[in-house]
């Protein structure tokens, strides 16, 4: 069982359920190596955005307030900051100022880029993971896939959770050729 | 619901806070009764609304109870009132609805429904960069949505416009415009270490 493979028939599984719909960077073009787990989704359902984190995060979440289950990408973990309102804010937070009326769920894929066998800098590498884990996030699970066996539970768990919270799946660049 | 109506309700919410018996801020509208009854007339129903902390009007005028609005300010929840039925959500951080609001106009042209966003700021959000990146992304993409800005030249107690400094702006900008032969990173060949 290898890490990447098991991050590809992850993507394959949600993209063959008819509510899913992937979106973020390197979702349609290639660039990253996130596309190639991706590149087997049908085109239909993958959209390229520009960048704009923030932006992204919250159309996500626009997306699931109409009965989508996004599936979000930031191919680094060091970009997702830039969408910590969206998240803490805004997806975590509208569960409770909707007493429940509206719960999307979203899927937010990341990742902690890899170091070997060349080091991005401090900017493309960090994991911020017990951090937001500490963010007190009531609807937002953040779980890290240390392991390839850990994988494909984790996003079905997260497309079927049916407690309407959402997923941050922080997956480790380097894992993609070790594991 | 008319001009006379929206001004009593902010009235009856401004008694009752007055009598001590809302324990949360609130944000009262005035001033812009016949603005917004005017849009308001071009929005159906069915159609989402995204607003502010200052939503009360918006929320009338989109068909929501007057009585539900008046037990949700009473519940201190004035600064987030948001109505799944009625397609009505509103924040209370500066600009967080904007890309929201996106996402659903986009899911909404997906589906090919006839539903629409209309998307109301105040002056100061709509100098922000999320209102910059999320229309041109909506005007581009024409999707569903119409962004309403509510000028009322402040922001809390702020003046939007002095705070940018002098309305005459000076280019700062230089762009070149070139042809790049080389990949994003690396060479495009497998390095061996």
């Amino acid at each position: 069982m290898k890490y990447f493979d098991e991050v590809k028939r992850a993507m394959e599984f949600l993209g063959q359920q008819p509510d899913t719909f992937f979106l973020g960077q390197c979702v349609g073009c290639p660039g990253n190596v996130m596309y190639k787990t991706v590149v087997d989704v049908p085109a239909e359902k993958r959209l390229e955005l520009p960048v704009f984190e923030e932006v992204q995060l919250g159309m996500s979440t626009g997306l699931a307030l109409e009965g989508l289950v996004p599936v979000t990408i930031f191919p680094r973990f060091n970009f997702l900051l830039l969408a910590v309102n969206q998240l803490v804010n805004h997806l975590d937070k509208i569960p409770e100022i909707t007493k429940g009326g509206w719960r999307p769920k979203v899927i937010i894929r990341t990742m902690i880029g890899s170091i070997r066998p060349l080091h991005p800098g401090v900017q493309h590498c960090g994991d911020f993971t017990e951090a937001f884990q500490q963010l007190g996030m009531k609807n937002v699970e953040v779980v890290r896939l240390d392991e390839a066996e850990q994988i494909f539970p984790a996003y079905e768990h997260a497309y079927k959770r049916s407690d309407g919270k959402s997923t941050v799946l922080v997956e480790w660049g380097d894992y993609y050729n070790e594991k | 619901m008319t001009k006379e109506e929206l001004i009593q309700f902010e009235d009856e919410v401004a008694e009752i806070y007055l009598a001590g018996k809302i324990r949360a801020p609130i944000h009262l509208s005035d001033g812009n009764e016949d603005q917004l009854i005017e849009i308001f007339k071009q929005v159906k129903p069915e159609d989402w609304v995204f607003s502010t902390h200052r939503s009360h009007y918006h929320a009338l005028l989109h068909g929501i109870d007057r009585e539900w609005l008046k037990q949700k300010i009473l519940d201190g929840d004035s600064i987030t009132i948001n109505n799944p039925e009625h397609h009505f959500f509103a924040s209370a951080i500066m600009g967080g609805s904007l890309p929201i609001a996106l996402g659903v106009a986009y899911a909404l042209k997906r589906k090919s429904s006839s539903q629409h966003v209309w998307m109301f700021v105040g002056d100061m959000c709509a100098e922000m960069g999320v209102y910059h990146e999320v229309v041109k992304y909506a005007e581009r993409n024409d999707l569903p949505i119409t962004f309403v800005v509510e000028d009322n030249g402040m922001s809390v107690s702020t003046p939007t416009q002095p705070t940018w400094g002098p309305p005459e702006r000076k280019s700062k900008v230089m762009q070149y415009v070139y042809e790049k032969h080389k990949p994003h990173v690396g060479i495009g060949k497998w390095v061996t270490f």
